[in-house]
């Protein structure tokens, strides 16, 4: 019972929708149906670009060195921190939510909030090839002028946000959205699996069943811990 | 066309990874799934509300919206339209050309394009799991105001 409970306190979103499906679906069968067809495209889009970005999120974080993100999007690159920033998320493919696992990499090793929030920004907004699709629907002018005003919008949010969020606020809040494990397989499921014997336990299996036991914490495992927080 | 380039970049960046150890291309391609993991779920699951919305709604609805005679009540519904749903870039620039033609208001669509991409409420949950309360929240108002901001200057301007 107390797993179940916790499964559908984990995957809130997806009870809730299901059980908005299944009421649509004996109620009005077409909405039902629409709805799912709108939700395939949506799928689609995910499928195709998830994958790739979060292959290339994983390998900044074991590969790319903390000083040198610090160097390039830290607090004191400035103005080239700025456009590197813009850069980057220009560049990028997928919608807001693909931006998500990079901007974390990157802040995790070091990158400021202000370039945080352009990151995000600039990936939901500032894209070459939206530009062409936006002017030939809209007009060029429309697609400039909108362009024209959100960058500096961008620059601007950046600056404000580092203003009014600090880099513990977020810290914080990532470590404790901790999920509570019930069996060591699903420690098991959270931990590397390098059976690297860091945390003084001989294998993976055998620190999952001590964090069961409340012997240590999930986050003694040194591997989870250096991906997670590198800055 | 970005999605096959971001594809290629990805692999490039893995088979780098794998020629210089294979140690650390396993530690990210664990990683890489734990994130899939974390991520998906609460995407789906975001998505599938979405889609209903948008079944719901009619489309009527939106263009009565968006073409209303008063220029900043009608721009604010398009902030919160586009604040409230995501769709893909690609068919969010054909619906505005059609919004338009059937007598939406020109800032009314700026402001719905801007919030449509930048801010999205719909995706909160994942932007929290990802940052926390927050700074998503706090970054959700922001870009809402600058969306506003920005569709008030079109208007100024063209």
């Amino acid at each position: 019972m107390k797993k179940i409970i916790s499964l559908i306190k984990n995957n809130k979103l997806i009870f809730i929708s299901i059980i908005l499906y299944t009421i649509a679906f004996f109620v009005k069968p077409e909405i039902f149906f629409k709805g799912l067809e709108m939700t395939k495209g949506f799928l689609i889009e995910m499928i195709e670009v998830m994958p790739p970005i979060l292959i290339i999120s994983s390998l900044i974080t074991v590969w790319v060195p903390s000083e040198v993100i610090m160097k390039h999007f830290g607090k004191e690159s400035g103005i080239k921190g700025k456009f590197l920033s813009i850069f980057t998320g220009a560049i990028s493919a997928g919608p807001i939510y693909a931006a998500f696992p990079v901007a974390q990499a990157l802040f995790l090793k070091g990158a400021s909030i202000a370039n945080l929030v352009i990151i995000i920004s600039s990936w939901a907004v500032v894209k070459v090839v939206m530009f062409m699709v936006e002017s030939s629907f809209l007009g060029l002018s429309f697609a400039l002028t909108r362009y024209a005003l959100t960058i500096p919008a961008i620059l601007i949010m950046g600056y404000v946000m580092e203003k009014l969020v600090k880099r513990e606020d977020i810290l914080e809040e990532i470590e404790n959205t901790e999920i509570i494990y019930n069996t060591p397989k699903e420690v098991l499921n959270d931990l590397p699996n390098m059976n690297c014997g860091a945390c003084g336990y001989a294998n993976c299996k055998l620190f999952a069943e001590g964090v069961i036991r409340g012997e240590v914490s999930i986050d003694d495992c040194v591997i989870r811990a250096k991906a997670r927080k590198t800055a | 066309m970005n999605t096959v380039v971001l594809i290629l970049i990805a692999a490039i960046f893995l088979i780098w990874s794998i020629f210089k150890s294979k140690e650390k291309t396993k530690e990210s391609l664990i990683l890489s799934k734990n994130l899939l993991v974390k991520t998906f779920v609460e995407i789906i699951g975001v998505m599938a509300l979405v889609g209903l919305v948008l079944a719901i709604l009619p489309p009527e609805l939106i263009k009565q919206l968006l073409g209303n005679s008063n220029e900043f009540l009608s721009t604010v519904y398009g902030a919160v339209i586009g604040a409230l749903t995501i769709i893909p870039a690609f068919i969010a620039f054909p619906l505005s050309k059609s919004l338009y033609q059937s007598g939406a208001n020109l800032t009314a669509i700026a402001a719905f394009i801007t919030t449509l991409t930048m801010v999205g409420f719909a995706t909160m949950p994942i932007e929290i799991k990802y940052f926390g309360k927050k700074f998503t929240l706090h970054r959700l108002w922001i870009s809402f105001v600058a969306a506003i901001l920005i569709a008030s200057g079109m208007a100024v301007i063209l």
